[in-house]
């Protein structure tokens, strides 16, 4: 069943962020709602299960997008694996701490996202990808921690318990 | 008759006759705006007033208790009916300026009937990335939309159709990284190619501007034709900023797009134009 729950979870999320998430959008930068599930999700999952949940969710939502089919699969991976590699290190039960590995796992996926354009000969200068997209998203995606954490830790905790 | 009787009939008479000679002198149309009459109730008036209140509270007091039962229910309905008059205002705004916009479009559109054919569209969707800007229109190939077709605003330009699918379209927007549109500034008629950049919140630069053109801040920028997909003379911005490229061999200029491009709802999309189209002014 969850198989089947973890797409469609991102299906609307990726919806909401291509219709009213515009509309939050401050000086540009919107926050990045699958970059946030994964990362969380794989937080507290481990640095295995956060590779292949942010693949998953990168590769939903590139399906949804239609092209470059793939560069959001390896991005999410990217920042999923080092979420997760993150949470066995780090007290996995704080909010403020997964607010810090938020900022800077999405940051590296950005950066990773960013690296992927120029193999895509798509050429934006550094200062302007890193200081007018990949921090102010990171820093919003991050912001939104608090507010979803804890359910995705409870979440997790219950499932890997029935398991 | 005794005097006494006499004189009592006497006073009685003089009363009923100064009365009635009362009552001719004080007739309105006779007394003019101020009659003692007037005078008087001006006198009484505070008191007038101040019983009055004393009658209304007295009757508020009394009453109260009554006008208690079923105040929370009535109080409830009227809250409901105010969210709901509250929520009727609000989209009567939007259905107001959801008119204006159309007829904006419309005008647009009378306007420029005789140079393009154009297909009014909904925006549906937008890219929920950072890195592209993008947004996905309600008319595809069944409308006869094409690849690389023109889409603009009664302000200006705002991109073109990358993708078709039967009902809908993406657009790539002037904004998006990938975009480059050959460009001329209106006045010195200097050539130029306006690209996007990434998170620029809606800001282009217009680059590889020849470094003799005399190019200042607030110049229109419009479509060229040449070799572009685009038609010529579409208005695209105003430039805001102008600084040598890092070559030294051309200027670039930053430009704020006339279309406001984050708050996008309806566009035109161009499906026909006609063979030399005179250059329409800039910020129309």
């Amino acid at each position: 069943m969850r198989f089947i729950l973890y797409p469609l979870l991102l299906g609307i999320v990726i919806l909401l962020q291509s219709t009213v998430l515009g509309n939050i959008a401050i000086a540009g930068a919107k926050p990045d709602l699958v970059m946030l599930i994964v990362v969380l999700s794989s937080f507290v999952a481990g640095a295995r299960a956060g590779a292949f949940l942010g693949f998953t969710g990168g590769i939903v939502e590139d399906l949804f997008l239609g092209n470059y089919i793939g560069l959001n699969a390896l991005v999410k991976m990217t920042a999923g694996y080092l979420a997760g590699a993150a949470g066995r290190r780090l007290y996995r039960e704080n909010t403020v701490i997964a607010t810090f590995v938020a900022f800077f796992t999405s940051l590296a996926g950005f950066m990773v996202n960013y690296l992927l354009l120029f193999y895509l000969d798509i050429a934006i200068a550094p200062v302007q990808a890193l200081f007018k997209v990949a921090l102010p998203a990171a820093i919003y995606t991050a912001l939104l921690t608090p507010f979803v954490f804890q359910r995705i830790f409870r979440s997790i905790q219950m499932r890997s318990r029935d398991l | 008759m005794r005097w006494a009787t006499a004189k009592k009939l006497f006073l009685l008479a003089v009363l009923i006759a100064v009365t009635l000679t009362a009552m001719r002198c004080t007739v309105p149309e006779r007394m003019g705006p101020v009659s003692p009459g007037i005078k008087f109730q001006d006198v009484i008036a505070p008191v007038q007033n101040g019983l009055t209140w004393l009658g209304k509270q007295g009757k508020y007091i009394v009453s109260l208790p009554v006008s208690m039962v079923g105040a929370a229910a009535r109080c409830q309905e009227l809250e409901q009916e105010i969210e709901r008059l509250e929520s009727e205002r609000i989209q009567f705004n939007e259905y107001l300026m959801e008119n204006r916009r159309l007829a904006a479009l419309l005008e647009h559109k009378k306007i420029m009937a005789d140079n393009y054919n154009l297909l009014t569209a909904s925006v549906i969707g937008r890219d929920p990335g950072n890195w592209f800007a993008t947004i996905t229109l309600n008319h595809g190939s069944g409308d006869g939309v094409k690849e690389n077709m023109s889409v603009l605003t009664p302000k200006g330009l705002v991109g073109r159709v990358i993708a078709v699918t039967p009902s809908t379209c993406e657009v790539l927007l002037i904004t998006d990284p990938r975009s480059g549109v050959g460009s001329l500034v209106q006045d010195t008629r200097a050539p130029g190619i306006v690209e996007g950049v990434a998170g620029a919140a809606g800001i282009v630069r217009m680059i590889h501007i020849p470094n003799n053109a005399r190019v200042e801040a607030g110049q229109a920028v419009v479509t060229s034709g040449m070799g572009s997909l685009f038609p010529k003379g579409i208005p695209v911005g105003r430039i805001i900023s102008v600084q040598n490229e890092p070559t030294g061999l051309f200027l670039s200029a930053e430009i704020t797009p006339l279309a406001d491009l984050n708050s996008l709802e309806e566009v035109m999309i161009v499906t026909f134009v006609q063979p030399e189209v005179a250059t329409p002014q800039a910020g129309g």
